[in-house]
């Protein structure tokens, strides 16, 4: 990379603001719940609360984010909370992030209101999830595979066999 | 699970015998005739040299050669009582689960529109045989690019929605691409081989009718020795000039060749790496692959797996049979010269390796000659040249040469003895076993009324069959320099400095060729300068070589044209049966490319990276998250390196990381949600979608 290019003075992410603003860390999780396909104001406020709240009570983890994007990694784990909960699945798990990216590929594009309702009542959402949910790969089976033996030429090869010769199968 | 040794069969052993005497005899008849010539008094060391670059290069011809004769007589003949698609075997039990089957696609850092539009006309294919249900798909990626990676998740999980592919169609990125290729099987056969009997391989290229799967594990079920199962691949689907007369060259003389192969090699044919079916758990038992003792080019991983995997079947007691007649197997050739080069020289290496391999103990007579055939193909080159330099030096020489008429006490003249005779029979066998088969292949059409009418009939077959010799002359040449400068800088350990291939069709610029024939160009000038000048009979001989060489860059850049190609299949030139009429199979390949309509929203759009969409958009972030392997937390180092990569990208954005920075960035499942974070809570202003 030609470094005498990169300007030091514009970073590529704008700084992180020393405090930001509770308006600030709201507009940006609206703008992200929104991007998940949550519309309704209401919804959004809510589960943009619920965030905020969840970063607070970890001002730690993950280390080295600031509060909002601290709060942006909230938004996201009660998504799996609720996820793990409802398709009763382990956390942390390759299943439950297959089911988020099930979730967020808009094959169930009304998950907001199943997010909301009452255990029971969001039965269809779930098992279109379930149905959308992604498989790698089937499960494994077990196999070996060992290294065969190829004994190159060499001259002395000859000799080495006539020397030490293999055992009778 | 070794087979036990089966007694040889006599129709086997007989039609070896025949093969190789008529190879063996023709080898000594033209030996007979250039040592009648050279040995008027005695041999010079140069004619020895001579005389054994001769014998070598005559003996490769010879096996081609015939070869092409036996193919012939048995397509003409139309009988064939070994070939494995005709052999009957035990009847299936009808109670028994049918076996299941993978189909395997290895990739890596392939166009993965290409990819997945060829594995969904695969799949449209198998479902139109009712067979579906037997087979899954794996996508077996090696891709190290980060965007090609999660272009290819997203292709994948498209392919899965549309196809209703859920527990059918699979994927996997393999964390590190050990042993490249065989690798990256291996990976497979030990992690999910033993849910399948049997597995088929593609290329990233590989178009495979339906009929043609099924009747593959047909084969297999009827035949339990068989461990593998090789088709012949029919070269489709490019436009330009030079692949058009290469896939010409490759339909109507190949044909005729894989049945000459079949005719001599029977049980113990060989592997060519894909459109191949495959025994799981033989292949498992005997195909691990060691690392070769010693430094590159000879020693570590081994290259060429395939033939070596063959061999390994076969010494194991194993079948590995080709199936020439079956129809419906196809694979994508480079459109160009250039890219035609670049791939010599990827498979160069590999077959240089199998010198080693070729006397090792343990394998089998016909695996030591696939291994040979394998150097072969590219020893050949050097050995050409060598052979045309001693026979222009040895011209020379002669010409310095003062003839004497009259010795001792002689009163009459003694006239030097005229070999002109001896000498044009050996350059007209030679030429007759070079170009003869492409006759052969012409005759064939004459008996099939139907095939005659797929090559444009039969006076546009002989004229393209012409051309097509023209342009192998002009080119043999140019492909000779190519391959002895690999072979050369394999054997000195130098990389040749070549840039990843293209497969898609494009032309060749005038730098481009200028730069790749530039050397070759001066070298035919000088070469027929020097001829010319001093060894004047030789310069009209050698004018062929001299004129490949010397029209190498205009041919070059000609014969890349998308316009020529698609003017001479306007004008019934080079026309291929898959050309005539299209088999449905590449019919779904060519729709599938055409309307690229994904079901997934986010492949409609055409970002301008998608490892940065891997990190902003929610979706394709989860979907490469939840394809992740698990893997240990990384130790204290590793986590220093990312960290400092994590503010490399803060500061200096996406293109400052090299393509494995930013793969290290996404493999890592904590580091990709927090930078998902970090984008989001502070978004740059040219990340694309983020508000």
């Amino acid at each position: 990379m030609d470094r005498g290019k990169v300007s030091v003075a514009e970073p590529y992410l704008p700084p992180a603001q020393p405090a930001p603003s509770s308006e600030f860390a709201l507009a940006r999780l609206g703008a992200y719940w929104q991007a998940l396909g949550v519309t309704d104001p209401d919804q959004i406020a809510a589960l943009s609360e619920q965030a905020l709240r969840r970063a607070a009570e970890s001002p730690e983890s993950p280390p080295g984010l600031d509060s909002v994007a601290r709060a942006l990694v909230a938004a996201g784990e009660l998504l799996d909370d609720w996820l793990a909960r409802a398709l009763e699945l382990p956390r942390p798990s390759r299943e439950l992030a297959a089911a988020r990216a099930a979730l967020l590929s808009g094959a169930a594009p009304d998950w907001p209101a199943a997010l909301f309702a009452a255990p029971g009542q969001a039965d269809t959402v779930l098992d279109t999830l379930r149905a959308a949910r992604a498989e790698p790969t089937p499960p494994p089976s077990s196999g070996a595979m060992p290294a065969q033996r190829i004994e190159l030429f060499g001259l002395l090869g000859p000799l080495r066999r006539l020397w030490r010769p293999e055992p009778r199968a | 699970m070794t087979q036990t040794v089966q007694p040889p069969i006599m129709g086997h052993t007989l039609r070896r015998v025949v093969f190789f005497l008529l190879v063996l005899l023709t080898t000594l008849v033209a030996m007979g005739l250039m040592v009648s010539v050279f040995q008027t008094d005695g041999l010079s060391p140069m004619e020895l040299i001579l005389l054994l670059l001769y014998a070598i290069l005559f003996s490769w011809i010879c096996i081609s050669f015939w070869t092409a004769c036996m193919g012939f007589l048995v397509i003409l003949t139309g009988r064939d009582r070994w070939a494995i698609s005709r052999q009957p075997g035990p009847a299936p039990d009808p109670t028994a689960p049918p076996p299941r089957t993978a189909i395997l696609m290895p990739i890596y850092n392939e166009d993965s529109e290409r990819v997945f539009a060829g594995l969904r006309a695969i799949h449209q294919s198998l479902a139109d045989t009712g067979q579906l249900a037997d087979f899954d798909f794996f996508v077996l990626s090696d891709t190290r690019d980060p965007d090609v990676w999660v272009e290819e998740e997203l292709r994948w999980q498209d392919m899965v929605r549309a196809l209703d592919g859920k527990g059918r169609i699979f994927y996997r990125n393999r964390p590190e691409n050990t042993s490249r290729k065989s690798g990256n099987l291996e990976d497979f056969c030990t992690r999910w081989g033993g849910h399948y009997r049997y597995m088929i391989v593609l290329d990233a290229d590989s178009i495979m009718k339906g009929e043609t799967l099924v009747e593959m594990v047909r084969i297999m079920e009827r035949q339990p020795r068989v461990a593998l199962l090789q088709t012949p691949p029919t070269p489709i689907n490019r436009e330009s000039l030079f692949a058009r007369i290469l896939q010409f060259a490759g339909s109507l003389y190949g044909r005729m060749f894989t049945a000459g192969l079949n005719y001599w090699q029977l049980g113990e044919s060989n592997y060519w790496g894909h459109n191949a079916i495959i025994r799981i758990q033989p292949f498992l038992d005997h195909c691990g692959l060691p690392k070769l003792p010693g430094r590159e080019p000879f020693g570590g991983d081994i290259l060429s797996h395939d033939f070596v995997e063959a061999a390994l079947l076969r010494r194991a007691g194993w079948e590995v049979w080709l199936a020439y007649d079956l129809e419906g197997s196809y694979e994508e050739i480079p459109p160009t010269l250039i890219d035609y080069a670049k791939r010599d020289r990827r498979w160069c290496q590999g077959n240089l390796q199998h010198l080693r391999l070729a006397l090792s103990h343990g394998f089998n007579a016909l695996s030591r000659l696939h291994f040979s055939m394998g150097v072969m193909s590219y020893a050949a080159s050097p050995l050409w040249l060598l052979f045309l330099i001693a026979t222009g030096v040895a011209a020379y020489f002669q010409t310095q040469h003062e003839p004497v008429y009259f010795f001792g006490e002689n009163w009459a003249p003694v006239w030097p003895v005229s070999f002109a005779v001896e000498m044009t029979t050996v350059l007209l066998v030679t030429l007759t076993m070079l170009f003869l088969p492409k006759g052969l292949a012409l005759l064939l059409l004459l008996k099939d009324d139907r095939l005659r009418r797929a090559y444009g009939g039969m006076l546009k077959a002989t004229l393209s069959v012409a051309l097509e010799t023209l342009f192998s002359v002009l080119t043999a040449p140019v492909l000779m320099l190519f391959q002895t400068k690999f072979v050369l800088a394999i054997l000195m350990r130098r990389a040749v400095g070549w840039p990843p291939q293209q497969r898609g069709d494009h032309m060749t610029s005038f730098r481009e060729a200028a730069q790749t024939h530039g050397v070759q160009t001066l070298i035919g000038v000088v070469a027929g300068v020097l001829s010319y000048q001093y060894v004047p009979a030789f310069f009209w001989w050698f004018i062929p070589v001299l004129l490949g060489l010397v029209l190498a860059i205009p041919v070059s850049m000609l014969s890349s044209s998308i316009a020529l190609g698609r003017q001479a299949r306007e004008l019934g030139l080079f026309l291929t049966p898959e050309e005539t009429e299209q088999p449905v199979v590449l019919r779904y390949l060519e729709e599938n490319l055409e309307e690229d309509e994904p079901v997934l929203p986010i492949l409609r759009e055409k970002p301008a990276s998608r490892f940065v969409q891997a990190l902003t958009d929610p979706y394709v972030n989860a979907l490469h998250l939840s394809l992740l392997p698990e893997r240990e937390p990384p130790g204290k180092r590793r986590r220093h390196y990312l960290e400092g990569l994590v503010h490399q990208l803060e500061e200096e954005g996406p293109d400052s990381l090299s393509a494995a920075q930013k793969r290290d960035l996404i493999s890592d499942p904590d580091l990709l949600l927090r930078l998902h974070a970090l984008f989001w809570s502070r978004p740059p202003a040219n990340a694309g979608m983020l508000p």
